[in-house]
């Protein structure tokens, strides 16, 4: 077995036992299951969501929301982050508008979208996309201005202008670091859509989330955490593949290294 | 091939260089040798067009597109695999992608990689990269190589022997080169003219040294050759009174 499948395996069992003495504690009552159900209670709750199929237009809302917020944020990243580095004077009006939103909490627009877009998944989607969209800007500006400058030199001495710098240093230096953040994008994603749903919405696991904690619901509570959880360490496998895959030249051939 | 004449350059307020003059004519091998921070690299950057002087000129016997620069660091991009990174200069240059694949790769197998040409640079080792540096420029057909102490990262064995197949390759092609380096032997070994630059800032040419050894050279039997001691002698002597001699305090 592989270094990182014992890993895996190892997590997977201490998951297991917590879950099992868990189960044990709420059972002969000496944690109150109104506080915290038993796991077993949790995945019944779950699974008669799938079951009686209540949850998948709640999903289908916030997975839209999220993966909208992902695409629609990541391109704008990138757009006003190239377009910083590359132009002084759009750097000099962003650069303190996006200090400005990185330093608060994103998540306190929440309500103002609502008042802009209304209850409906645009204003979801407008708080994913904030919440994306700052974290790629910082990833792409501070990427290019970064970027290893003997690179640089070294095409400009093969006689490379300014389109083949861009092709060949500026847009791989940045593709690793927008890769690099794209996980935290995906978690940043979900906070969004969940958050927006959270204040106002007629559908989606936030929605879900406020319901399930106005009628004390812990197994319902706990079951959609967990939901959204698995979902988004699902995407966290979906955006390291993807990271794996456009930037094979950094993770390739570490065993068969020349001495 | 390459003059330059009364070159100033600077960073700040101070000038780092003060009216350099110096020359490589065809078919030359140049060394310019100095103290640290002298501006040893910066004349190198100001003749490839990668820095602007204040003043002076940088003459060269032809377009810009006969000169090549092997920097100290192999400066290959690390997203392309050594093929690729060999191609990159014939690619600019308009060869088809074909075309200039197959031309690396006919480069990389005369530099001793054959087979390697897939790999990325983080899969290969110091000397094979820069190796793999070397058929990035020499690919390119120059007629005047800038080298900026390009193998100073390499341990004694893989620096000799490369140093060795390149001065081979200059010599059969008469190339025409410009070395900086901070090693005075390797200079003599190689050199037909070693320029000394003085103690910056405000660094000048402080005297220029004609290396009579026979070609083609050996640099091992270079440094046995008769003329080669005196030379290594008036050229620490001259360093010494730049920097000073060197003092060990021992309390």
């Amino acid at each position: 077995m592989k270094l990182h499948q014992k890993l895996w395996v190892r997590r997977f069992l201490s998951l297991c036992v917590l879950a099992f003495f868990w189960e044990v504690l709420a059972r002969r009552g000496i944690i109150d299951p109104f506080y915290a159900p038993a796991p077993s209670a949790v995945i019944r709750v779950v699974f008669s969501l799938f079951a009686e199929g209540r949850i998948f237009s709640h999903l289908e809302a916030t997975f839209s929301a999220a993966l909208a917020g992902l695409v629609i944020g990541v391109a704008l990243g990138i757009v006003l982050g190239f377009a910083a580095a590359l132009i002084p004077l759009v750097a000099e009006l962003l650069e303190p508008v996006m200090m400005l939103l990185n330093a608060i909490p994103r998540v306190i627009l929440a309500p103002l979208f609502v008042i802009w877009l209304g209850i409906e998944l645009p204003s979801k989607i407008a708080l994913a996309v904030v919440l994306v969209a700052v974290l790629i800007f910082f990833a792409v500006y501070s990427g290019i201005k970064d970027v290893d400058q003997l690179l640089v030199d070294r095409v400009r001495t093969l006689g490379g202008g300014r389109l083949i710098l861009l092709r060949e240093v500026y847009l791989p230096s940045v593709t690793a670091w927008v890769l690099g953040s794209l996980k935290v994008a995906v978690g940043f994603a979900f906070t969004g859509a969940v958050v927006g749903e959270f204040v106002a919405a007629t559908r989606g696991l936030g929605y879900l989330l406020q319901f399930a904690q106005s009628t004390y619901n812990a197994a319902l509570t706990l079951g959609l955490i967990f939901l959204v959880m698995a979902f988004v360490l699902l995407l966290f496998v979906c955006a390291e593949a993807v990271e794996h895959r456009l930037l094979r030249w950094r993770y390739r051939g570490y065993d068969q290294k020349a001495t | 091939m390459l003059r330059v004449s009364d070159l100033v350059l600077g960073y700040g307020q101070e000038p780092v260089v003060e009216g350099v003059n110096l020359e490589v004519a065809g078919g030359k091998f140049v060394s310019l040798v100095g103290p640290s921070g002298s501006g040893k690299t910066s004349i190198l950057r100001a003749i490839d067009d990668l820095l602007t002087p204040r003043s002076g000129r940088v003459e060269l016997n032809g377009s810009r597109e006969m000169v090549a620069f092997l920097f100290q660091d192999d400066a290959l991009l690390p997203w392309r695999s050594a093929r690729e990174n060999v191609a990159l200069g014939l690619r600019i240059r308009k060869m088809s992608k074909s075309a200039a694949h197959a031309e690396a790769e006919a480069w990389l197998t005369r530099l001793g990689l054959e087979g390697l040409g897939a790999r990325y640079p983080h899969e290969l080792s110091g000397g094979q990269r820069k190796r793999v540096a070397i058929a990035q420029v020499l690919a390119l057909k120059p007629k005047l190589l800038l080298m900026d102490e390009p193998f100073a990262s390499l341990d004694a064995i893989v620096r000799t022997r490369i140093t060795q197949e390149l001065l081979t390759w200059v010599e059969r092609e008469h190339l025409s080169v410009l070395l900086v380096t901070h090693d005075l032997e390797e200079a003599l070994c190689v050199s037909d003219t070693v320029y000394l630059l003085s103690q910056g800032p405000r660094a000048r040419i402080r005297a220029s040294y004609e290396v009579s050894l026979p070609r083609p050279r050996d640099v091992f039997a270079a440094r046995t050759h008769p003329a080669f001691a005196p030379l290594l002698e008036q050229l620490w002597r001259d360093m010494f009174e730049e920097v000073g001699p060197p003092r060990i305090e021992i309390k």
